[in-house]
């Protein structure tokens, strides 16, 4: 099991469950982080933190923490 | 029949804006929502108004944008709902039309932004969107105006969407029962919001079959609102895929302009470069009308000494009235142009690369990315920085952003530091006044988060979209910059002429010499206060008061107390106006020669002109190093001026603004003390 905020940059995988407060969990669904979607590391800012993710045609930034609870499929 | 009230509705970044302007730009207005500091767009074209929802997501809201928009749609229901999809974006964008298609109103949809789905590899259909859902969908490209005549011949067939979400059975039967407790339009759109657990006005009755449905469905172990996007989620995935005709993943120039701009190292160097350019704009362009003022000031003043007035009425003219005015107006160019760039880089998409890159620095002290702009612009002027804080998410955030911008040593401030350290610090003038600026922002980074602490704000989420890089439409820009620069003079004409009228009475009254003044008394009285920080001459300490109009006013008031007033020389009327001619023209000629220095490299080093070589000597016998130090301290930090107040008490409220005047006066009075004690 792989969580969002683990990827390297450049790698993706498939959405299994996000577990967020209500509003955060809103927000996420809304930019496309949802069970289901495909999702891509881009980059991580400068400081390490937050990171830049595309999911479709959306580049959403996210802090690590906030990544931390979209967890990914497992897929080998 | 011809519709007279439309509303844009559309995701944050679809151009809305641009589609407005391209629809009706030449009658745009821009205001804001009724109680709200949300921007509003407005556009007439003969009977016809097309009002911009504020950018959404969804109905089922989660920022103040996305509630003023469904407030607006239920409450005052638009006769035609025009949806903006971004065709680049587009399954992204599907859901919130699915979601106002259950509102019931007659709907068209503009397929906005296809030049970018074109560059996207994406290869759309129109006509098969149109086709399931039963309403017009016109391609457009908004900003070069193709598809607009269409639109608008469009607005005219809008329909009603058919209904096409597919919920789970015991979703629709709970839907339903809602549904029959509420009366008028978008009933089920209602019911729906409802069953989500939104806060809407409904009846008692709504109110309890909702509750009840809910917990009947957490009990079947099913969540509302994931069930009720789920359903408009997969529907909108089925439409999606029926519009695509084929698409080759191309990478486009935003791709490109990140792999620069959101470099690890690259891009803080771009960043920084990028945010000079932006003060260079504003000032390079602002100087030349800012001196303009000043001179229309003096013609109106040698006008008014030339007429036959009682002598305090003539100077009550001049130094009140014409002065206050003067001092308003001076602020506007540099607000101007500043707003100008703010629009921009909103607009333009860097405002999101800016919060990406410094998010983290910002986390340090409680403030999100997104608050780095505003404090940035606080170093050009207070004013327009404290409205920039518009763009940040909550009242909290907005709250520690605001009471730190006035600590930024704004350009005003600079003529005061360049003079005292010229002065007093000869040989390293250049790094007192840069560790002016440093502590100011060491000030203003600890206040956000002290008021972080102490009030308990929650850290703003870091989640947000960065949208495509996209030139911003230049007359909603200009038009955004002209009503924010106006909503400043009408806010703070008033404040600012009742300031100048009290200081030109304390500077005046009784009639005679100065030092007799009342202002020459209460500095008197006051100046026992600052001896332990260094400086006590009354002439100092009085200069304070004035300079809580605007910080620059201080040199002048030295100026004038300790060399005497220059009397303005009577001026006829031709020859003033020959003045004003030439000055004009001078402020035209530089603003065009402007354009070319602006990509020339900056001018570094300090400047004193004006009546500060003068005042050298006379300082210099009052004060010692020591009290210069506290002095620049004390001035750096000790007030928001009267303008910045009026930002404050807008934005926040008038207890917060009163706030942030006795706050800074406590730091400045503790900081000044402890700067004054380095120095022996």
């Amino acid at each position: 099991m792989r969580r969002l905020d683990e990827l390297s940059p450049g790698e993706e995988g498939r959405i299994q469950r996000v577990s967020a407060p209500k509003g955060l969990l809103r927000r996420l669904f809304a930019l496309g982080l949802r069970p289901g979607a495909r999702v891509r590391l881009l980059r991580r800012a400068p400081l390490g933190d937050p990171l830049e993710v595309r999911v479709g045609e959306s580049f959403v930034a996210l802090r690590k923490h906030e990544a931390a609870g979209v967890v990914l499929e497992d897929e080998r | 029949m011809s519709a007279r009230r439309v509303a844009l509705l559309g995701n944050p970044n679809t151009g809305k804006s641009t589609l407005i302007n391209a629809l009706a730009g030449a009658q745009l207005q821009v205001g804001n929502w009724p109680g709200t500091t949300v921007e509003r767009l407005l556009a007439r074209e003969g009977e016809r108004t097309y009002v911009d929802l504020p950018g959404a997501y969804s109905l089922l809201a989660t920022t103040p944008e996305e509630k003023i928009a469904v407030r607006s749609l239920l409450e005052d229901p638009p006769e035609v709902l025009l949806v903006v999809l971004d065709a680049g974006n587009l399954e992204r964008s599907l859901p919130l039309l699915l979601e106002a298609g259950e509102l019931g109103l007659p709907t068209v949809v503009a397929l906005n932004l296809m030049d970018e789905a074109r560059a996207k590899g994406y290869r759309l259909d129109p006509g098969a969107l149109e086709a399931e859902l039963g309403v017009p969908v016109v391609p457009v490209v908004a900003s070069r105006g193709e598809g607009i005549k269409a639109l608008k011949a469009a607005l005219d067939r809008a329909a009603v969407p058919r209904s096409s979400l597919a919920y789970p059975p015991a979703l629709e039967r709970a839907l339903r029962a809602i549904e029959a407790h509420l009366e008028g339009p978008a009933r089920r759109a209602r019911a729906a919001l409802l069953l989500a657990g939104e806060d809407l006005p409904a009846p008692e009755e709504a109110r309890e079959a909702a509750r009840f449905a809910r917990a009947a469905l957490f009990e079947l172990g099913l969540d509302p609102y994931l069930e009720l996007t789920g359903a408009v989620f997969a529907r909108a995935r089925e439409l999606f895929k029926r519009a695509l005709k084929g698409h080759n993943p191309r990478p486009t120039l935003t791709d490109r302009i990140d792999r620069l701009v959101l470099h690890p190292v690259l891009g803080p160097v771009l960043f920084f470069l990028g945010m000079l350019f932006v003060f260079r704009f504003t000032f390079l362009f602002s100087a030349p009308w800012v001196t303009f003022i000043g001179r229309v000031q003096e013609v109106l003043a040698g006008w008014t000494q030339a007429l036959p007035l009682p002598p305090l009425l003539a100077s009550f003219f001049t130094g009140a009235l014409v002065a206050g005015v003067g001092t308003v107006l001076a602020f506007t160019p540099v607000l101007f142009f500043l707003y100008l760039a703010m629009g921009f880089l909103e607009t333009s998409g860097f405002l999101a690369r800016s919060a990406f890159l410094t998010d983290r620095l910002m986390h340090a002290v409680g403030l999100s990315g997104r608050a780095f702009i505003p404090l940035v612009l606080g170093f050009g002027c207070n004013v327009p920085a404290i409205y920039a804080t518009r763009t940040l998410e909550s009242f909290g955030e907005r709250l520690k952003t605001a009471l730190a911008i006035p600590f930024m040593a704004c350009s005003a401030r600079l003529p005061v530091f360049a003079l005292f350290a010229a002065v007093f610090f000869p040989e390293r003038a250049t790094y007192v006044v840069f560790g002016l600026y440093l502590l100011g922002l060491f000030f203003g980074l600890f206040t956000a988060w002290l008021v972080g602490k102490v009030a308990q704000t929650e850290p703003a989420s870091g989640v947000m979209e960065l949208p495509p890089y996209r030139w911003p439409p230049l007359r909603v820009l200009l038009a955004q910059a002209r009503v924010r620069t106006r909503d400043f003079v009408q806010g703070a004409t008033g404040p600012i002429l009742i300031a100048m009228v009290l200081i030109w009475a304390l500077l005046h009254l009784p009639p005679g010499p100065l030092e007799e003044s009342l202002y020459a008394r209460v500095a008197q009285t006051l100046s026992i206060l600052f001896e332990p920080l260094g400086f006590s001459d009354w002439r100092l300490v009085g200069a304070l008061i004035p300079g809580f109009v605007a910080k620059e006013v201080v040199v002048g008031a030295l100026a004038v107390s300790f060399l005497g007033a220059e009397p303005a020389a009577g001026l006829g009327l031709l020859a003033g106006l020959h003045d004003l001619a030439l000055a004009f023209l001078a402020a035209l000629k530089e603003t065009f020669g402007a354009l070319f220095a602006l990509f020339g490299l900056p001018r570094l080093g300090l400047e004193a002109g004006g009546s500060a070589p003068a005042l050298a000597a006379p300082l210099s016998q009052v004060l010692t190093p020591r009290g210069a130090l506290g002095y620049l301290v004390f001035v750096l930090l000790y007030t928001p001026c009267v303008a910045t107040l009026a930002a404050l008490a807008q934005e926040l409220g008038r207890r917060w603004a009163a706030f942030s005047v006795a706050y800074q006066l406590t730091v400045a009075y503790l900081a000044a003390l402890l700067a004054s004690r380095l120095l022996p």
